[in-house]
């Protein structure tokens, strides 16, 4: 049972009070519980990042951290990624952008997170579900030898889907709030 | 004293003419980031007053929650001060009727009045060609989702015409006698078709649109721009789009504001729509 896990575990009995599987409202309380969690997958995502990103890190480590890093998306998320110069998105699966993250041709590779983040509202969708947007910021850089030779900045806006679902522990049905991340729109920017 | 550190603190990150940063120097690049409204979600926040300047959501009850002092702050800087065509009066009209002490307006994300206008790249039988989709929120009885409600192409509406001629090409009254065998004149010439339709006909692009991504002639490839129409504030319009500059006036803003009456505003939507 991970860190993760036993948070949302945690999220469920602090703010779930009697209504165990009603259709939720989520209170300010309950939403600031959800949006800690959300923030938990998102760090999780950028320590992720960071780990692929390094040229120290072994292949086969880079490897099993882009699985534990496609561990944290619905199935089918993706990417979406646009430049200052090119006024288009272009669309990667996430595994398709960890592994080219992975293949930067830099000896060194430095990924900084802005201590700034956004989160909006939780808005229900027509399944049930609710979602959100967590909005970061990150600095690239790619350094080869002793020089800077590419440095982007980048704002990040990460769907974050929030659902109720339930386990059983020691034989009782309990019922948590899980959070996975979706589709990220990833727009380079002039801080 | 609590609310005016608040605002100070909001003022001086607001502060127009803030230089980007160099690379390291986070504080300066941080400010920027911070008065930036990041999100739509964050414009209808600031809008309403309904968050700190850091980004905490106040809630009914809160002190703060729709100060209107705050709101005015929040509201005047929430509009494209590089466009020259939003003047320091028309905001300061606009600001006094969402932010009138005895009527104030608020944006409702859920109170339909606005849309979504995106500029998409589609390949079209083998060539790449912008379309541009309209959507809006629709509720449903669980949640809400937005949905296509219209669609311009140009290869489209070059097919249609509105020539005005109505009374040079039709079919008499009398066709039905002939069992309608003067059909044959009608389809000679395939572009006046139109003709010889009601005149409530109007041609339904979406139709058009979904026939033809069906059929496999139109294939999405990106989007390009995403912009939005708000006519919640009555007899306002206007416009947001998302600005990335390096400045702290970015982000989601106001981009055009337009005093309109109920005439107007049709007249607007129609040029919105192209029609």
């Amino acid at each position: 049972m991970n860190r993760t896990f036993i948070f949302s575990i945690i999220v469920f009995i602090s703010f779930s009070g009697a209504q165990v599987f009603a259709q939720p409202e989520i209170s300010p309380e309950r939403k600031a519980a959800i949006d800690s969690l959300a923030l938990e997958k998102v760090r999780d995502l950028s320590k992720y990042i960071s780990i692929i990103g390094n040229k120290e890190t072994p292949w086969s480590e880079a490897n099993r951290v882009i699985e534990r890093t496609l561990e944290l998306f619905m199935p089918g998320s993706q990417m979406g990624v646009s430049s200052l110069f090119l006024d288009e998105v272009k669309y990667y699966g996430i595994r398709e952008y960890l592994e080219r993250l992975m293949q930067l041709n830099y000896d060194k590779v430095r990924i900084q997170w802005f201590n700034i983040q956004y989160i909006s509202d939780l808005e229900q969708q027509p399944d049930g579900r609710f979602v959100g947007v967590i909005t970061i910021f990150q600095r690239f850089e790619g350094i080869t030898g002793d020089q800077l030779v590419y440095k982007d900045t980048t704002k990040k806006d990460i769907t974050v889907y929030v659902e109720r679902k339930q386990t059983q522990i020691g034989g009782r049905l309990i019922g948590f709030w899980d959070v996975l991340l979706g589709d990220v729109r990833v727009t380079e920017t002039l801080p | 004293m609590r609310k005016a550190l608040l605002i100070g603190s909001f003022l001086f990150m607001i502060a127009p003419g803030l230089p980007a940063q160099s690379i390291g120097s986070y504080l300066g690049d941080e400010a920027i980031l911070m008065a930036q409204t990041k999100q739509v979600n964050q414009f209808f926040r600031r809008f309403n007053c309904e968050e700190s300047p850091d980004g905490k959501r106040y809630y009914p009850g809160d002190s703060l929650f729709r100060d209107p002092d705050l709101r005015n702050r929040y509201i005047s800087v929430l509009f494209d001060n590089q466009n020259a065509n939003i003047t320091d009066q028309i905001k300061q009209d606009f600001i006094r009727t969402v932010n009138g002490r005895e009527n104030p307006t608020f944006l409702d994300f859920h109170g339909g009045e606005w849309f979504a206008e995106v500029t998409t790249k589609f390949i079209y039988r083998g060539t790449e060609m912008p379309l541009t989709l309209f959507l809006q929120l629709q509720e449903e009885e669980v949640g809400s989702k937005w949905v296509i409600t219209n669609v311009y192409f140009e290869p489209f509406s070059k097919l249609f015409f509105n020539s005005g001629q109505n009374g040079m090409k039709f079919l008499h009254p009398m066709s039905h006698e002939l069992d309608f065998m003067n059909l044959i004149h009608v389809f000679k010439d395939k572009n006046e078709i139109e003709l010889y339709t009601s005149r409530e006909y109007h041609p339904d692009f979406l139709t058009l649109f979904i026939y033809e991504v069906k059929n496999g002639n139109l294939a999405f490839k990106t989007v390009q721009q995403v912009k939005f129409h708000f006519f919640q504030v009555p007899d306002w319009y206007f416009e947001l789009v998302d600005f990335n500059r390096p400045a702290a006036n970015s982000g989601w803003l106001i981009a055009n504001l337009l005093k309109i009456n109920t005439e107007e505003k049709e007249l607007m939507l129609k040029f919105i729509y192209h029609e």
